[in-house]
């Protein structure tokens, strides 16, 4: 017989090692392709990329080609559109990704839109290709400006940072750098400024580029796009910003355009600017999931999770979700402790209400119905009621007082009254009977030992529960739930003995 | 320091070595082992456990009549009409709820054995009381059953203040494992059982005399309210008692069961109720564990024997 449970428990530990395996490689998945987190990040931002570009025809047929970002591992591309009626319209992917518009001839200055939806992607990883630049070209300076380089080069390098910091940082200094008058006759421009440091680098070997993207902060309107200089220093593209000298790409950058094309090139036009505008929107991170799914190629598994239901479903669910990790709760108390609680499942609705009113509102209010309700109970009991009719007369009387607790606490303002309505009403009226039952057969202590045994299972789910982080697991994460179920059935074959018993039976010890 | 007492904890280790049974092995290894589920019903309804151990030639008190619809309490009267005295208690009651004696009445006048009277009305009352639930499990409807009064032996009278002390035998494979005494207390109210404060008696289940006693956990030696001491106990018809739990596993193919079993005046040892979900608290009364006793059982104990047979194995094996 020993041999035939011995196989039970090894079913049950089988099937929750192969749990564990499938709810292993299943975050590994989501997280991957998903961009699901163990953190409860619930929003993620959304960004709304506006390039108006206008000018004036020339007469001629027109050609306007614009650079556009490619997707980068920070963020990826949700819509793209173009609002530019009469035009034609080609992508072209060459190095950098562009967008080229075709129409004949007009005579009205144009205005074109180029709208994009970007959302932020720093979830998911991705690598960026980097081909081996050649060697930068010496630039072409007149005697003075050279030894004027030289020289600037050289106080440069006192500065901190790599090469390109230095250099960048001498240029900001303020007071400016006697030399960089020299440098930089013209007015300092974003546009001059990069040039500048292309050259000084090119004079060190160091390939560059120039980058042009959009710094995206909110409600920003018509602004130009900023540039950056990225270095090739040791196999790696390092971008920098031009004005504060710092490494990488800026938090909320996005890169239009790289190296050496223009941002926009307009054939048949002039006058041509192009000015972006950038609104952030925040979209619910399970909802960006789906997109992020699709780019992932893993569209039609996403359509079948719970992540791809409406809202208010995913809501319920979520609510559902934390269940089998209470569920888990109750058996450790129940079956590894050995507490007694008032009915299995008691404590577990109650620390569910719990969350749902905030631990003091609810604990208060929760003390105050049981006492009018225990104190009206120990009136019934003297009318000598039959069990239907007096659970029945119980039930009524703890709505009226989670009414009247309602009115009381919205009259007053009080928090603790609201939360009354939060409780389950039948749950609340059995742990009244339950406790007034014990106590009349058991005598106060009993009962009041039930009824501090079932609040602190209870407070021990709350605590559980009500953690945000645990909280968002369980539902992102959902086939831990399966988990869960396994670890609960193996615990259905846990026969040693319990916390409480280690106590109980202590005086039958032997050393 | 007995102050810290309340603090001293065990180790499983020692648990073990001691054979004691925890209450998820009862569960795992003999009561879902041993007591098939459909045989519950035998014990938890105490008309067809009386009915069963009349067959079984058990001794129990006499059945007076059963009451199992409202509109038959009217007819109380006219059933214990041949009887002087008759206790009425629910078919699916546990632990002594909703038991209510009458030692003498007339037409308005119950007595019960405090002196109390009550009349006619509330007797009929606590009649649908039972009918309705109120002391069954669960509260499902239930049956009054109406039967004749137990004559307690006075030879426990000062083991015991007010109520009734019983025996109960653990009976495993039909064997009798361990026994214990449950004497009432004035903090039990009168109540037998142990977890409201009564003292239980370990027995030695070879002679009937007794081990060790505790209440509330602890380890006594003289009755709290009358003074008796507890050493001196015998149980008399000792191997009556025995028989009774053996013959109560042929009776309901119960592998674990506790039997209750009180001592009548006249008619002897007699089966109040079974338990097919015997607590563990046994153990304490006895200082034995009982998974030491069980396991004794399984290994050295021969098969195939009467009630008979079994209980003389058990009172010769332990003498």
């Amino acid at each position: 017989m020993l041999k035939k449970f011995f196989t039970v428990r090894k079913i049950l530990t089988l099937l929750l090692l192969l749990s564990m395996a499938y709810a292993g490689y299943s975050i590994y998945y989501k997280i991957k392709y998903w961009g699901f987190s163990f953190a409860p990040k619930k929003m993620t931002d959304v960004w709304t990329i506006e390039a108006h570009i206008s000018f004036e025809p020339t007469g001629e047929p027109i050609k306007v080609s614009l650079a556009v970002p490619s997707e980068t591992e920070e963020f990826k591309i949700l819509e793209e559109n173009i609002v530019a009626p009469d035009y034609k319209m080609k992508r072209v992917k060459n190095g950098t990704s562009r967008v080229v518009l075709t129409a004949p001839a007009q005579d009205k200055p144009q205005d074109i839109y180029y709208r994009l939806m970007l959302f932020d992607n720093r979830d998911a990883k991705g690598k960026i290709y980097a081909p081996v630049p050649p060697a930068p070209e010496k630039p072409f300076w007149d005697e003075q400006t050279q030894s004027a380089a030289k020289q600037f080069l050289k106080d440069a390098a006192k500065q901190t940072g790599d090469l390109p910091q230095q250099i960048i940082k001498l240029l900001n200094q303020n007071p400016p750098h006697p030399l960089t008058a020299t440098l930089l006759p013209m007015k300092k421009t974003q546009k001059n400024m990069a040039a500048l440091i292309t050259s000084l680098l090119a004079e060190k070997g160091v390939p560059t580029r120039i980058a042009r993207g959009v710094k995206l902060e909110e409600n920003k309107k018509s602004f130009t796009p900023d540039l950056m200089v990225e270095a090739y220093i040791n196999g790696k593209w390092r971008i920098y910003d031009i004005k504060t000298a710092q490494k990488g790409i800026p938090e909320n950058f996005v890169i239009f355009q790289r190296g050496g094309s223009s941002l926009l090139d307009v054939m048949g036009g002039q006058n041509s600017s192009v000015l972006f505008s950038a609104l952030k929107s925040v979209s619910s991170s399970f909802g960006l999931a789906g997109q992020r799914a699709k780019i992932a190629n893993q569209k039609s598994l996403f359509d079948y999770s719970i992540y791809n239901l409406p809202l208010a479903q995913q809501n319920t669910l979520k609510w559902f979700s934390i269940f089998p990790l209470a569920i888990l709760i109750i058996v450790l108390m129940r079956n590894v402790v050995g507490w007694q609680t008032m009915g299995t499942f008691t404590p577990m609705l109650l620390s569910m209400s719990l969350v749902k009113t905030g631990l003091i509102p609810g604990l208060v209010c929760f003390t105050i119905i049981i006492a009018i309700g225990l104190l009206m109970r120990f009136v019934l009991s003297k009318f000598n009621l039959l069990l239907v009719p007096r659970i029945s007369a119980v039930v009524i009387f703890v709505i009226i007082v989670m009414q009247a607790l309602t009115i009381l606490g919205y009259q007053f303002k009080i928090d603790i009254g609201s939360s009354a309505v939060f409780f389950p009403i039948i749950i609340t009226a059995w742990i009244i009977e339950r406790a007034s039952i014990t106590w009349e057969e058991d005598g106060p202590v009993n009962a009041g030992r039930e009824v501090f045994f079932s609040l602190l299972v209870a407070l021990i789910t709350y605590f559980v529960v009500s953690n945000e982080y645990i909280r968002h697991i369980m539902f992102a994460f959902n086939e831990l739930n399966l988990v869960i179920l396994f670890i609960v059935m193996l615990l259905g074959t846990y026969t040693g003995y319990r916390l409480t018993e280690l106590k109980r039976f202590s005086p039958l010890a032997k050393g | 320091m007995p102050m810290f007492d309340w603090l001293k904890f065990s180790s499983p280790k020692e648990l073990r070595k001691a054979g004691v049974l925890g209450m998820n092995n009862r569960n795992y290894n003999i009561i879902s082992k041993y007591n098939q589920r459909r045989l519950y019903p035998l014990v938890d309804d105490k008309v067809q456990t009386k009915l069963l151990a009349q067959k079984a030639d058990i001794n129990t008190p006499g059945l007076i009549g059963i009451i199992e619809f409202q509109h038959q309490v009217k007819n109380i009267m006219e059933i214990v009409k041949n009887y002087k005295e008759f206790v009425v208690k629910p078919a699916h009651g546990s632990g002594g709820k909703g038991v209510l004696v009458i030692i003498d009445y007339t037409d308005n006048a119950f007595t019960t054995p405090s002196g109390r009277t009550i009349s006619y009305k509330e007797l009929y009352q606590h009649i649908s009381n039972i009918l309705s639930g109120l002391y069954s499990l669960g509260g499902q409807y239930d049956v009054a059953v109406i039967e004749e009064l137990v004559h307690f032996s006075n030879i426990f009278a000062d083991f015991s203040f007010q109520g009734i002390p019983d025996v109960r035998v653990i009976v495993y494979k039909g064997f009798p494992a361990m026994s214990m005494m449950r004497l009432a207390t004035a903090a039990s109210g009168g109540r037998a059982n142990l977890h409201q404060g009564a003292v239980g008696v370990g027995l030695d289940i070879a002679t009937g005399k007794t081990l060790k006693a505790v209440m509330n956990n602890l380890p006594i030696t003289h009755h709290p309210d009358t003074n008796a001491d507890l050493a001196k106990l015998q149980v008399p018809f000792w191997r009556e008692h025995l028989l009774i739990g053996a013959k109560a596993y042929e009776m309901t193919g119960l592998g674990y069961l506790g039997a209750d079993i009180v001592l009548d005046a006249k008619r002897g040892p007699m089966m109040l109720e079974l338990n097919a979900r015997p607590g563990l608290a046994i153990q304490i009364a006895n200082g034995i564990g009982l998974k030491s006793k069980l396991k004794e059982i399984d290994r050295s104990f021969p098969t195939g024997l009467t009630p008979e047979e079994r209980v003389d194995f058990v009172l010769s094996r332990n003498a």
